[in-house]
Formats: structure tokens, sequence, C-alpha cells
């Protein structure tokens, strides 16, 4: 009788919790679904895409991109910075703006900002502040830059940094400077209470469950038309939970448990959300590129014949239709097309509209008159295809076995799988290809660190607006250990067009430069773009609407300072 | 032996095999391929900066001499620091160790309980209907796929029929709200652990249940049992009072294993559940070379394993009399 009863307590218990946990409170959440955690609030050391999603609605830049044009727009600094090509200055006028303490933004917190991150060679930072010999502040709302010399990425890049608050940092900064290692105090202080200027701030991280944050009632664009758009914020609490699988997240948007999934969901989930009345599909571009790299350092693939015919045989459009589910698109450059202001479309095309048997006698003649021969050839006599065996170099070697390095299928399925397409693609023109996962650090030393390899596939998932990368990709200086040119890649005549557009304060003469380099690489082809993935996000539309489009999808500033309770939920 | 000479004997032999864990794990992580920094696919990262950091963080420093510093440091109890939270490793693992001790502990010891208490009737039963059925439950929900359980159990208790929340461990507008009292979250904890807890407990109770049912088969041809018999008692009280006490004794050192093992928690558990324990952090950890982090928590774990194996030597002699130190 005593077992029976405690049984019926404990189920009666369970029955009650649902009912008892069912207490709504009145609170009016946006409810943001993230993959992860955020790892930190101090904002020299996240490098994560969450910690940075929450950042940049706290701190805030000078200068931002419009959503529609992505033209810098003035945001904290009002009006175009002003050029003065005798010193080589930038002045710039700051918006009234107060932190959200109640505090003024002042011209010297731009300053400050700029001598921090000089001082301290804050890394990721650093290399848009160097090249600012000093700056000056004429008042409370005026700053003048003073360049070591004309650097375009001033205007893209280091006006559209986020800017701290001396209030906040100036102590940490000199604790740090009576350390031995001052960086690492920096990068390891704990911030509990970012000081931001932007349109929300931190109420509360319960570490490990969620991240509150609450509207800025000293944001700067409260009410104000910035671009024809009102800004609010309309939505006073912002509620960050973390899901850790896609399918539980898509679960919690149909559930109604969040109003946002903030991180792309797959092709796979598309039917299903679409049969769901309240909600809403984005599909947005990313500034992306996923590509295949080769090691030029050595031969084979130090001859642009072999990379050019590499290139014709990738089919890209197989690679979006089958393992992307037709939700991206193919790449011709490495300057994604939705950068549209810096995108060249007018680049050599390998390979366009060309089925496989054409694919394979283009390479096949490519190779030929390079002076490379096959035990048996791809294209016989009477120029059928048939499978190609034993791929001999110019110089009569026999092609050796060569890898192509990817991320494993858990970490990016897409890259793992056109992995293996691409090592069958070549496998039938008699090249030993093999497509090997390897986990994503260990890629990375391989191909960064040592250089170690024959060819990748690799991605960039968050590309900077400006196409300064380029030079990064591709300069001979950056060849060396941890830099970004993978590939080996040397041309004097790069290098030098690189180094005149870095120097262009002209846009439209900047923008000739730029293009003039993305032909250069895609003659040269010492990466093969492949395909840049289109964002697919997901939100209730019965809860909030007003979400605001743009390249990188719909988890922008923009969006959070717009968006606003669907009129059926706040009645 | 005395049990305090074998106690002093055995802490000797952990301090030798923890010191040699010590030095596995330091070598392990340098030697995998990667650091924290080659990582960080940022083009705005140049060399320079990432040279700059690695001499910050201390790994340009000759691998012997980062050896010495680590050992310096742990015996100074100084864990480091995450290079990817920057705060201390342990206020991360003082966050994260109490949510996993919750969920992975609770789960053991009900799955140990049950599974005791089911494998008994099962053995009683022999051959029997009761035994055919509860040993073929309890291999079907040991060789369950957990990831798969949990996303159903999710999908059933959770979406459909909507009885439980889809993850978490708690609901934040109930703790955000300054009207919740002490046992609306207390319940609220509750709530969101009925379902992984459920989903551990399907997946670990047919282990002890079989473990246990296989014990007590063997105990109950001991001769003792023929004793307790010829001596008159009751079923019940031979198979409660004679056979299960002694049967036990291998699923006592198999639960006392799995609770320390449970610090590590589980990361395919918490990642399915958002459960904000160990298992996760252990996970990321690794992948992303976080040193100070990952070797703290292995370490945490190889302390309580050694430890608890101690403990459970130490319990038998208590629990079998024929033992002796």
């Amino acid at each position: 009788m005593k077992r029976k009863l405690i049984l019926f307590i404990h189920f009666f218990i369970i029955l009650l919790l649902p009912l008892s946990c069912g207490k709504q409170p009145d609170h009016h959440f946006l409810k943001i679904g993230l993959h992860e955690e955020p790892k930190t609030l101090n904002i020299w050391l996240a490098s994560d895409a969450n910690s940075n999603k929450i950042l940049s609605l706290i701190y805030q830049p000078l200068y931002l991109r419009d959503p529609e044009t992505l033209a810098l727009i003035p945001w904290l600094a009002d009006g175009e910075p002003e050029y003065d090509p005798g010193t080589t200055s930038y002045t710039v006028h700051l918006k009234p703006a107060k932190w959200s303490d109640g505090s003024d933004v002042t011209s010297k917190d731009v300053a400050f900002t700029a001598d921090f991150i000089k001082e301290f060679r804050v890394p990721r930072y650093y290399s848009s502040w160097e090249f600012i010999k000093k700056v000056e502040t004429p008042d409370n709302h005026t700053v003048r830059f003073y360049l070591e010399e004309p650097k375009a990425i001033f205007l893209t890049r280091t006006l559209t940094s986020s800017i701290v608050s001396t209030k906040e940092w100036a102590n940490i900064a000199q604790a740090a400077r009576t350390k031995q290692k001052p960086l690492i105090v920096l990068i390891n202080h704990k911030i509990e209470n970012p000081l931001g200027c932007g349109p929300f701030v931190l109420k509360k991280w319960q570490q490990g469950t969620y991240v509150h944050l609450k509207k800025n009632r000293y944001f700067f664009g409260l009410g104000q038309d910035i671009c024809g758009r009102i800004l609010g914020p309309y939505v006073n609490d912002l509620l960050f939970k973390v899901y850790g699988t896609a399918d539980v997240a898509v679960l919690a948007l149909k559930k109604g448990d969040i109003d946002i999934f903030l991180w792309g969901i797959q092709p796979g989930y598309i039917d299903d959300l679409k049969q769901h009345k309240d909600i809403q599909i984005f599909y947005s571009k990313k500034s992306a590129v996923y590509f295949m790299g080769f090691n030029l350092r050595s031969p084979p693939f130090s001859d642009v014949n072999l990379r050019r015919a590499i290139a014709v045989l990738v089919d890209k459009e197989f690679i979006i239709t089958r393992i992307l589910q037709k939700y991206g698109t193919p790449m011709d450059s490495i300057v994604p097309p939705g950068n549209r202001y810096w995108y060249c479309s007018d680049v050599s095309r390998y390979g366009e509209g060309m089925d496989r048997d054409d694919r394979i006698k283009t390479a096949y003649h490519i190779l030929q008159k390079a002076g490379y021969t096959w035990e048996e050839p791809p294209v016989d006599g009477n120029g059928r295809v048939a499978p190609g065996k034993g791929l001999r170099l110019p110089n009569g070697q026999l092609m050796e076995k060569f890898t192509i390095l990817t991320p494993p299928a858990d970490y990016d399925p897409h890259r793992a799988m056109s992995g293996v397409m691409i090592q069958e693609w070549l496998r039938a023109m008699g090249m030993p290809a093999l497509s090997r996962p390897m986990a994503f650090g260990a890629l990375l030393t391989q191909v960064k660190g040592r250089h170690e390899f024959d060819a990748f596939i690799l991605g960039y998932g968050r590309l900077s607006m400006d196409p300064d990368y380029l030079s990064n990709f591709f300069h001979s200086d950056n060849d060396k250990q941890r830099g970004w040119n993978m590939s080996g890649y040397k041309n004097p005549e790069f290098d030098r067009i690189a180094e005149k557009s870095a120097k262009e304060m002209d846009p439209e003469q900047r923008k000739k430069l730029i293009l003039k380099m993305q032909k250069i690489i895609m003659t040269d082809v010492p990466y093969i773009p492949i395909y840049n993935p289109a964002l697919i996000e997901a939100v209730r539309k019965d809860t909030f609407t007003g979400w605001v489009e743009t390249l990188d999808g719909i988890g922008n500033v923009w969006s959070f300072c717009l968006i606003k309770p669907n009129d059926k939920t706040s009645q | 032996m005395e049990i305090r000479k074998f106690v002093f004997k055995r802490l000797i032999e952990i301090f030798v095999i923890f010191f040699v864990i010590l030095t596995v794990l330091f070598l392990l992580f340098r030697l995998a391929p990667g650091d924290p920094v080659t990582r960080m696919v940022d083009p705005t990262m140049t060399p320079e900066d990432a040279a700059h950091l690695i001499a910050q963080l201390g790994l340009d420093q000759p691998i012997w001499l980062q050896y010495i510093y680590y050992l310096k440091n742990f015996f100074t109890g100084n864990f480091g620091i995450s290079f990817h939270y920057g705060v201390t490793v342990f206020s991360i693992i003082l966050n994260r160790l109490p949510n996993t001790i919750l969920l992975f502990s609770t789960s053991i010891l009900l799955s140990a309980f049950v599974g005791i208490f089911f494998g008994k009737i099962a053995s009683w039963h022999k051959g029997e209907k009761t035994d055919t059925w509860l040993t073929l439950g309890a291999l079907i929900c040991h060789t369950l796929f957990l990831p798969w359980l949990a996303l159903i159990m999710i999908w059933i208790f959770g979406f459909y029929i909507g009885w439980f929340p889809l993850n978490g461990m708690i609901s934040p507008e109930i703790w955000l709200d300054s009207s919740s009292g002490f046992w609306l979250k207390f319940l609220d904890v509750a709530h969101h652990m009925v379902l992984p807890l459920a989903t551990l407990f399907l997946i670990h109770f047919g282990s002890y249940l079989l473990l246990m049912r296989s014990s007590m088969l063997d105990t109950l041809r001991e001769d003792y049992i023929l004793t307790a018999r010829a001596k008159g008692l009751t079923e019940k009280v031979i198979r409660n009072h004679h056979a299960a006490p002694n049967a036990a004794l291998p699923v006592v050192t198999s639960v006392g294993i799995s609770l320390a093992f449970s610090l590590s928690g589980g990361a395919l558990t918490e990642t399915v559940f958002s459960w904000p324990g160990i298992g996760r952090e252990l996970v990321f950890a690794v992948s992303n070379s976080d040193y100070p982090l990952a070797q703290a928590s292995f370490l945490l774990i190889a302390t309580v394993v050694l430890i608890s194996n101690l403990v459970v030597d130490v319990l038998y002699a208590y629990l079998d009399p024929r033992i002796k130190y």
C-alpha cells in the first residue's frame, strides 16, 4: 500500500509539472535561438560568430553598411569623412550620442580606441589601425585621423570597427601595462557589463543557458531617421537561447519557443517549414566563398595548365544542384557576386555550360597541348570519351597519387561531398586523386602552417565587404607560415596591382584595379572558386515583423532596430 | 595487510598514475596538429597578429619549458585561463559541473536502482515469461542509439504532446520574473530534467538489469542459498536478504565507476538537450585546442575515477566479509 502511494505521488508530481511550469510572465521577449553559446562578451577576445552577433548590438562603429545598397553610411558619425590629401588626414564628426550609462560619447573615446588597438597590437583589429599615425580631437565631436600613407581600407575597415569607451577600458589598460603579457590581461578581462552605445545593453548572461539584452534608452538612433528608416528598437527585450542541434531548433520555432533561429538552416528543413503558416523563410546571399586550392610551391600543381584543366572538370552546377540542393550560386571569382560593387563578372569561366563529355574533352585538349600524355587517354582517336588512365606529366613522369584535403562531413557535409565528387571527376581523366577528410584544426595546420598538402577545399564564411582580402590571399608577401596565401601564389604583376589598390583612395580607380586582380587570379587559378551557399533563415511571422534582408542574412543590427511586435500579438 | 596500509599503498599508486596521466595529457594536446590560433579563419588575422598572440599565450616557448610551467601551475592550484572564454578554467568547470552531476548522477542512480530491482526479479523467474520480457526489454533499451532516442523523446513529449520543454535546463522567462519563487524555479529545473533523465535512464537501466540478473543467477547456485532453503526460510527472504546483497557486488563496482565517469557528462545528450554541462565543453575544448580547459577537465575526471576505484575497493571489504586487505 505504501509503495503504491509513493508511486502515485511521483506520478502526480510529473503530471503537475507541465501545469506548474506553464505560467508565462508578462514579458515581451524576442526569443532568438543560437547554435552555440557566445564564448565571451570581451570585444577583443570574441572571435566566434555568436559572441560577435551579440556584441554588434552593444558596441557600434562610426560607419555602417546600408542594407540595400551596401554603401557606407554615417552611423555614430555625422556626415561623410572629409579627406585632406595634403596632410593625408580624415576628419570625422560625431553625432550626439551617449554610452549606455548615460555619459557622453566623445572624440576622446575614438582616439582612445585607436591608441588602445595600436598599443596592445590587438589581433584582428591591428591590421585595420596600424597605419594611423596619430589621432587628434579638436573638440568633443570631431576626430582627425592622420594616416602614414593613403590606405584604402581606412574607409571600409577602420571606420567600420567598433568604438569602445575610455571609461570602460582605461583602467584595465593601465593595469595591463604593468604586466609582462599585457594583451593576455586585456583579452582575459571578464566583462560583466559591456558599456556600449548600441540599441541594446546586457541585462544578464546566465552562462550555459541564456543571454538577456534590454533596450538601450540612450541609443543615439532611437527615433532618428537614418537612411530613410526610423530606428527603434521597438522591442524591449532580447533573449538568446542555445539550441545544440538544428532539429530541436526547428521544432522550437514551430512550437513558438523561439521567434528566429539565428543560424543558417539546411535545405532539408525547408519543405517542412513551408507547411507552417506562421513561419517565414528568408533566402539571403552570403559574403562567402568556398573554393578548391592547390599547392603551387612544387609540381604538378605549379603548372597553370593542370589547374585550368581541373577548373574545367569541376562541375559547379552539379555541386549546387545535387549537394547544395539548389540553395547556392556558382562562383566565378573570389569576390562573391552579392558584393555587387567589387564583383568582376568578366573573368575566365572554366567549363561553363558544358556537359561532362565536353568538360573531359576540353580538359584533355588543354593538357595534351601542354605536353601531358596518358597510358589510356580519356578521349580516343574518334573523339569518344573513355575512362583515362596513367596521366604522365610533360617531363614523362607518371603523375603521383595526390590528396584533396577537405573538412570532415560532420563539420561541413557540403565540402566533404564536393571533395568526393571532384575526386571522381579527376580520376575519370586518369589523375590519381584521393579526397581525404581531415579534422578542421589539423587541416589548417597542414595547409596554412606547414604547407604540406597537394590540394584542399576550404571556405571563408564571413568575408569583409572590402575586397582587400584578395591581397591577403594572393600577395606573395603573405606566402609564409600562418599566412593567408596558402597556395604559395606568386605573380609580380598581381603584387604590383594589389599594392597600388591598397593605396588608391578614389573608389572608382580602385575598383578598376580590384577587377583586374580578379581577372589575373581567374587566369592563373591558384584557387578554383566553387560555390557560395545561400543563407536560409526562418522566423515566426505571427510574433514579430520587419526583418531587414541584406547580404549575410537578417540577423543584422538594422533588423534589431526595426522589428516590431506583430499587431495581432501586441493587441 | 590492515586497511590503513592498503589505503596508503593505493594512494601512492594513485599519485604515480596521476602523474603519468598529467604528462600524457600535456603531450597529447601539444603533439596533436593545430593550435588555438590556427583555427581562427579570419583574413584580418595577419600572420604577425597570430605570432603575437601565440607569444602572449606562451605557446612559442620550448615544449619542456611549457611542461615545467604546466606542472608548476598545476601543483600551485592554478588550472589556467581558457583560451576561448578568457576566464579561469576553474570557474567554467564550477559553472558546468553541478549541472552534469545533477543530470548524470541522478540518471545512474535511478537506472541502477531500477535495474537491480528488475534484474533480481528476472533472475528469480528465470525461463519464465517475466524473465523473457524483462531481458528482451533491457537488451532493446541497452542497444538504442542515444541521439535518436533523445530526438524521438523530444519530438513526442516535447513537441507533439507538449508536456515537457524541448531542451535547456531552465526557462529564462520564469527565472527573469522577480515574482517567481524558489519552488517554481525548482519545479522548472525538474520539468526540464524529465526528458534527458528519461532518455539516459532508458539507455542505462538495461545494462544494470542484465548485470544484476547474471550475477544473481550465479549467486543462486551457491551453497548458502541451499542452506537457507533447508532452514525453511521463505523465498522472499532468501531472494532479498541472502541472494540479492551478494549479487549486487559487481553492480556496486559498475555504479561506482559510472558515477565517477558521469563527471565527464555526455556530449551527445548535452548537445541534443542543450544541457549546460561539462561534456559539451570538453568536446569543444578538445576540438578547438583549448588546452587549459581540456587538460583540467580530463584531470578532474581522472582524479575522480582513481579515487572512486579506491573507494569501491574499500567498500568491498565492508560489503563482503571474505575480502581481507
